[in-house]
């Protein structure tokens, strides 16, 4: 069977040097290479992890005896933190990491010199820091998304500013899903139709055709509340005495629109799991198809409680049940492929077992959203809210960390330490089931989604103090990522290879790094999803 | 023959339609957007209706003005095909002065708009539907800002002559967003001003 017609270009041309890792302040703002853009993402929305992480865990301690317990100053000051982390969770560390890796990888993974649009991608990636700068700033001076008290009239500036930031942040979201979906739609390789493209970019591609037509819908109701909170009769954008203002975006937060952060995880574990076995992954187009249909389902600009409620509605009851089956069957076809490959000799790569987690993870997240929608459970405003986002958020970091061990060498031109990686993955992994699975029990046992008080129901303190120490265990793996890239950045180990792992996609025919521009010669056309499997079995074949 | 099919030299490489694409994904974005205010003033317009009160006082908010600004858009949509046309033809004079007309265009819109504004004396902090429609019509000016600036941008690269025969896509970018901001009014005239 003869899938390619020549081999691709492998062998870069001396005079194109190396994208250089290590680059400073003036580059970080200049360059249009797409590997620095990525990067830039990837390290910014690192950082917000580990920040994001600690306020989780600070969140964890005080639910586990809200009445004693008073880190942030009050109740209005947990509320703040609360959202703070929710907002910080989603879109300022899932989606920015998914987005930066795919700046870098999508691609090569296409067969493109570069991504599309560099400089917006570029301004992109400042825009989404200095949003989620002015964002954390705004919220430690008071601000947040609305106030369950009265608010002087520096904290009505503060909440104004984190309005603007979450727009800011937004908005740079979807300006760099612009850049990545256009690079797959329009910078593809001879011979590469939709069909061929590798998942993790066929899911990028479906994950940003999701947010960009829905998270306009969230720049619109920040716009309404901003103008209202700045001079309007304040019917949007009244800061006192209420959460309106969070429940206005909360449907960015819960299901079916979180689930949409998570879409590349499928992508992500579609990419990995067949290098790890050695083999093709069967079906392939069943796979695209089951990546698409889970996007389609995902899509909730619709559903806004805020403005009327959609919980009782049977497309919102049909979406929350019927998104089970896309992801049972990606994640189910990765397993097959894995049980019919080659069996991984000693202990498992870090990418697999992040892949492997984040599956599981992300199992959880869509089968406690199909019973949180099921009317006789009434899970409907408790803290099962808070189990189905930690878990989906989560599912989707730990992909995209998986994902950076995987492409490390792409990324950084050296891989990421295995041992660090391993506690890494198993760190998120079980962080975020003990996060998120003990919220979504309480929630059968009537516990708010915002915990103000203490309850007596000895479950919810169970469950609570369960969850504090999930956070603990993902704040632990968050300094671990952080902890091994600065030491694989010390360390001076052997160089990875091309392609170290035998990899099936073009982004492995490059070097390691990837010189600028990426391919040195024109490729050749490429015939099936795995253009260098063909390579490998053309030369077996001779 | 003297010369087969396979020996003749290989077409070119196909131009990627990276401006196109840019174009119709951001064109979305910005109509979601809209779809998105738009959404919350159908609402707040209902809740109203289902109090039993009026949305606007009677005879405030006019069809006349908002049908000039209907029309302008209609020949605007003719007028920048008019220019994609032309500039793929590498009939430049008529290209530019078919952008020029449409930034025309788009200046009287401006123009009436603000006329409108200030004809129902309505304020920004007055009442939810003055509010609401000041958001609905700022939300359009600055969609239409926006498509006059990229419009103007590319009448400058025509006039340079980036754009003629073998490339007009960012042409083709700058009509699609325009269109996309015309769809907006036409939305905008029926649900405030026709409908009110």
């Amino acid at each position: 069977m003869t899938m390619t017609e020549s081999p691709p270009a492998t062998e870069p041309q001396s005079v194109i040097p190396p994208s250089n890792p290590a680059m400073g302040l003036y580059d970080g703002l200049s360059t249009s290479d797409h590997k620095r853009i990525g990067r830039t993402w990837i390290r910014a929305s690192l950082l917000m992890l580990l920040g994001t992480a600690v306020i989780g865990v600070l969140i964890g301690f005080e639910q586990v005896d809200a009445s004693s317990v008073d880190i942030f100053g009050g109740d209005n000051g947990y509320f703040q933190m609360w959202g703070l982390y929710r907002f910080a969770l989603v879109l300022m560390v899932a989606a920015p990491l998914m987005l930066g890796l795919a700046m870098v990888v999508v691609p090569m993974q296409v067969g493109a010199s570069n991504i599309a649009f560099p400089r917006a991608a570029l301004a992109a990636g400042w825009g989404y820091i200095l949003g989620a700068g002015i964002t954390v700033v705004s919220v430690l001076a008071g601000g947040g998304w609305g106030a369950l008290d009265g608010v002087s009239r520096d904290e009505a500036d503060a909440i104004a500013l984190t309005l603007l930031g979450t727009g800011m942040i937004i908005v740079s979201l979807l300006l760099g899903a612009i850049c990545v979906a256009t690079t797959v739609i329009s910078l593809r390789t001879s011979g590469m139709n939709l069909m061929r493209v590798p998942l993790f970019a066929w899911s990028m591609l479906v994950a940003c055709t999701v947010w960009l037509l829905t998270l306009p819908v969230a720049v619109a109701n920040l716009a309404i509340m901003y103008i209202d909170l700045r001079g309007g009769p304040l019917t949007f954008g009244n800061p006192e005495g209420s959460d309106a203002m969070y429940a206005q975006l909360a449907w960015v937060l819960d299901q079916p629109q979180v689930y949409a952060i998570a879409i590349p995880a499928l992508g992500i574990i579609g990419s990995i799991v067949p290098v790890v076995a050695g083999i093709r992954q069967a079906a392939h187009w069943v796979m695209v198809t089951f990546i698409g249909v889970f996007g389609l389902l995902s899509v909730g600009g619709w559903s806004q409680p805020y403005f009327a409620n959609t919980s009782d509605e049977i497309l919102y009851i049909a979406f929350g049940i019927a998104v089970v089956l896309p992801v049972f069957a990606v994640i189910g076809g990765a397993a097959a492929t894995l049980a019919a490959g080659d069996a991984p000799v000693g202990l498992p790569a870090a990418h697999l077992l992040g892949a492997l987690g984040a599956g599981v993870v992300l199992l959880a997240a869509v089968v406690s959203g199909a019973i949180k929608v099921i009317e006789p459970f009434d899970l409907i405003g408790t803290s099962a809210h808070s189990g189905l986002m930690n878990l989906t958020a989560l599912a989707a970091i730990t992909a995209a960390l998986a994902g950076i061990w995987f492409w490390a060498p792409k990324i950084d031109g050296d891989f990421l330490p295995s041992g660090h990686g391993r506690l890494v993955m198993l760190g998120f992994t079980a962080g975020a089931l003990l996060v998120g699975a003990p919220q979504v029990v309480a929630g059968f046992f009537d516990a708010p989604d915002l915990m103000l008080f203490d309850t007596e129901d000895s479950v919810v303190n169970a469950m609570s103090l369960v969850s504090a120490v999930g956070a603990v265990l993902v704040a632990l793996a968050a300094a671990g990522v952080i902890s091994a890239i600065v030491s694989s950045k010390r360390s001076s180990g052997d160089a990875p290879g091309d392609n170290p792992w035998n990899g099936h996609t073009l982004e492995w025919a490059t070097t390691s790094p990837p010189s600028v521009g990426n391919f040195a010669e024109p490729l050749a056309k490429v015939v099936s999803e795995v253009p260098l499997l063909d390579l490998a079995d053309e030369e077996v074949d001779a | 023959m003297a010369a087969t099919a396979t020996s003749l030299p290989a077409a070119p490489a196909r131009r990627p339609r990276t401006a196109l694409v840019g174009a119709m994904l951001a064109s979305g974005a910005a109509f979601m957007t809209y779809i998105g205010l738009l959404a919350v003033y159908l609402i707040e317009r209902s809740n109203v209706s289902l109090a039993g009160a009026d949305w606007f006082p009677e005879g405030v908010v006019e069809l006349g003005p908002s049908g000039w600004i209907f029309w302008t858009m209609i020949m605007s949509i003719f007028t920048v095909q008019w220019a994609e046309w032309s500039i793929k033809t590498g009939d430049r004079t008529n290209g530019l002065w078919a952008l020029g007309l449409t930034g025309l265009f788009a200046a009287a819109v401006f123009n009436q708009l603000w006329f409108i504004i200030n004809d129902t004396g309505f304020t920004l902090a007055g009442s939810t539907p003055e509010f609401m429609f000041f958001i609905l019509n700022g939300a359009f000016i600055v969609f239409l800002i926006g498509a006059a600036v990229f419009l103007a941008l590319t009448m400058l690269r025509a006039l340079f002559g980036q754009y003629g025969t073998r490339q007009a896509d960012g042409v083709g970018a700058a009509a699609m967003f325009w269109n996309t901001v015309c769809t907006m009014y036409f939305i905008t005239w029926y649900v405030v001003y026709v409908t009110k």
